[in-house]
């Protein structure tokens, strides 16, 4: 079969596109991209539709091997990257033809590695979506993740054009972020001094980090609320549990739940954060729904 | 009712904030509605107890406009009318060896674990909302009889199939998991199914009636010990 073969697949490496949406009221998880900014670059890098499907990877030593003509980009966490031995750079477009070696070795700046190739992956969906959502099994080839000896089929290009991101937008893998946050949900059950704390307090990425949400170290906010009827989770919302640690949802998380949120992190600053590790620090600063919007729109418009 | 930010590109719909079938008619009667009006820019809606979340296209509503678009049209809802419902009957194997905490819900509540099952089978539920996991079905409300709080530890596997009580609230697990519930007795019906259109046998405007089967028809069924 015609496609990318997989030699190496690393620990963790994932097929996923824009998500699965319209299946939450039965508990069907979003999933899909993490940090939206690097893989509609890839895409667009490809002038391909930029929701279009493509690899996530967040551990080093992946190979593959091509088994027809293509183009391929790779955007994300600066990464060692190399085509037939040969060490390129990314945030770049590549022709690559039958019997070349892609391999992508030490990760050094930033989590996820993002890897398109050109029209995606030729791979049916699962209601709607090619995203893989280790939860439910579904997307990807099988509902799991990359296994050697995979073979992730796509149509043959023999079109070339060579494209790369231009260098004042790549983005900077920094290890401290200020996330911006809406007043959202039970904010106003929080007290002043509970909300002060919070946007004036350091945390700390703890290891608890992953699609699902992003467990933080550091003050502890109390809440007015002891219980809460539960209810569904935005994408970014910050859920404070009893023991007063902000925990921030994200792509995969549950679909709804029982803990008060004292608001939500802007979805192009959860990007940002997907790209970050455990250790590295965040800080909280709120803006207001207009200007929120605002610059989301924006980020939508640049593709 | 009140509509509130829930993020850059979502709002919440609240009721009110505490489980009551009153309340959870309400949103069943929202949620219908919602769905009709085929908004290609609403992206996904959940409901829940007393809440409904609606993430909706930015490039089409701010939130302004989106809050002005539903506050006109939540107007036009009729309460008072009932929503049309399916009821599901679901066949249930009550017994010790696989209602791993059928015996505790009994001595608990201080009764026998024939009227255990009897109370938790006569009884047709309403559906308050599915989360959790894929197919996990909050039901509600049980006899207060057979009312039980939650294990103090949660245990490492909650078998696929395991039909449970939490406090007033019954479900099934639609897998193995994680969980804390009363496992009174096991199910061979499925809950989340990738092969249906529609993923899931139920939704919230479905109702549940649990009945009691031999052990020899759950394993006819497919059951597994």
């Amino acid at each position: 079969m015609s496609g990318l073969e997989i030699i190496k697949a690393g620990i963790y490496s994932t097929i996923q596109d824009k998500g699965r949406f319209s299946y939450m009221h039965l508990g069907v998880t979003n999933s899909g991209f993490m940090d939206e900014y690097a893989a509609f670059a890839c895409n667009k890098l490809l002038k391909n539709e930029i929701h279009t499907n493509l690899l996530e990877i967040l551990f080093p030593n992946v190979i593959f091997k091509v088994k027809a003509e293509t183009t391929i980009a790779i955007t994300g966490a600066k990464c060692e990257f190399f085509i037939n031995n040969i060490p390129l750079d990314t945030w770049q477009a590549y022709k690559v033809k039958a019997s070349d070696e892609i391999k992508i070795g030490k990760i050094q700046e930033g989590q996820r590695v993002y890897l398109a190739v050109k029209d995606g992956f030729d791979i049916e969906k699962e209601f709607g979506s090619n995203s893989t959502s280790m939860k439910e099994k579904f997307g990807g080839l099988n509902g799991d993740k990359l296994k050697n000896g995979d073979i992730l089929p796509y149509k043959e290009s023999t079109t070339f054009i060579k494209r790369k991101w231009k260098k004042s937008f790549l983005p900077k893998y920094e290890k401290e972020i200020v996330l911006r946050v809406i007043l959202s949900y039970q904010y106003e059950d929080f007290d002043k001094e509970a909300l002060d704390k919070f946007f004036s307090s350091i945390y700390t990425i703890t290891p608890d980090f992953n699609s699902m949400a992003c467990k933080l170290d550091g003050e502890k906010i109390s809440c007015n609320i002891s219980t809460l009827v539960s209810e569904a989770i935005a994408f970014g919302s910050i859920q404070i549990p009893k023991d007063g640690k902000p925990i921030i949802l994200l792509k995969e998380r549950q679909t709804i739940g029982g803990y008060p949120k004292i608001g939500t992190v802007l979805n192009i600053d959860c990007f940002k954060l997907a790209q970050m590790k455990p250790g590295y620090k965040v800080r909280f600063k709120k803006i207001g729904i207009e200007e929120a919007q605002q610059k989301a729109k924006e980020f939508l418009l640049t593709f | 009712m009140d509509i509130k930010i829930a993020s850059v590109d979502s709002v919440i719909i609240y009721f009110d904030n505490k489980i009551s079938k009153e309340i959870s008619n309400k949103v069943k009667a929202t949620y219908s509605y919602l769905k009709q009006l085929n908004n290609q820019d609403f992206i996904d809606i959940i409901p829940s107890y007393s809440s409904i979340l609606i993430s909706y296209n930015i490039l089409r509503y701010d939130f302004k406009k989106i809050k002005e678009y539903l506050k006109k049209e939540l107007e036009n809802i009729n309460y008072e009318e009932e929503t049309s419902s399916k009821l599901i009957e679901i066949d249930v194997y009550y017994a010790e060896e696989v209602g791993l905490d059928l015996k505790r819900v009994a001595t608990l509540n201080n009764i026998s674990i024939d009227e255990v099952i009897k109370l938790h089978s006569s009884k047709i539920y309403d559906v308050y909302t599915i989360g959790f996991l894929p197919g996990f079905a909050y039901l509600g409300i049980v006899d207060e009889k057979i009312a039980t709080k939650r294990l103090e530890s949660p245990r490492k596997k909650t078998p696929k199939g395991s039909v449970s009580i939490a406090d007033t609230q019954t479900a099934v697990y639609p897998k193995d998991s994680p969980g804390g519930w009363n496992i009174i007795g096991k199910t061979a019906f499925e809950f989340f199914d990738k092969n249906l259109k529609e993923l899931s046998p139920i939704d919230i405007n479905t109702k549940v009636k649990f009945n009691p089967i031999s052990k020899e028809e759950f394993l006819n069924q497919g059951g597994v010990i």
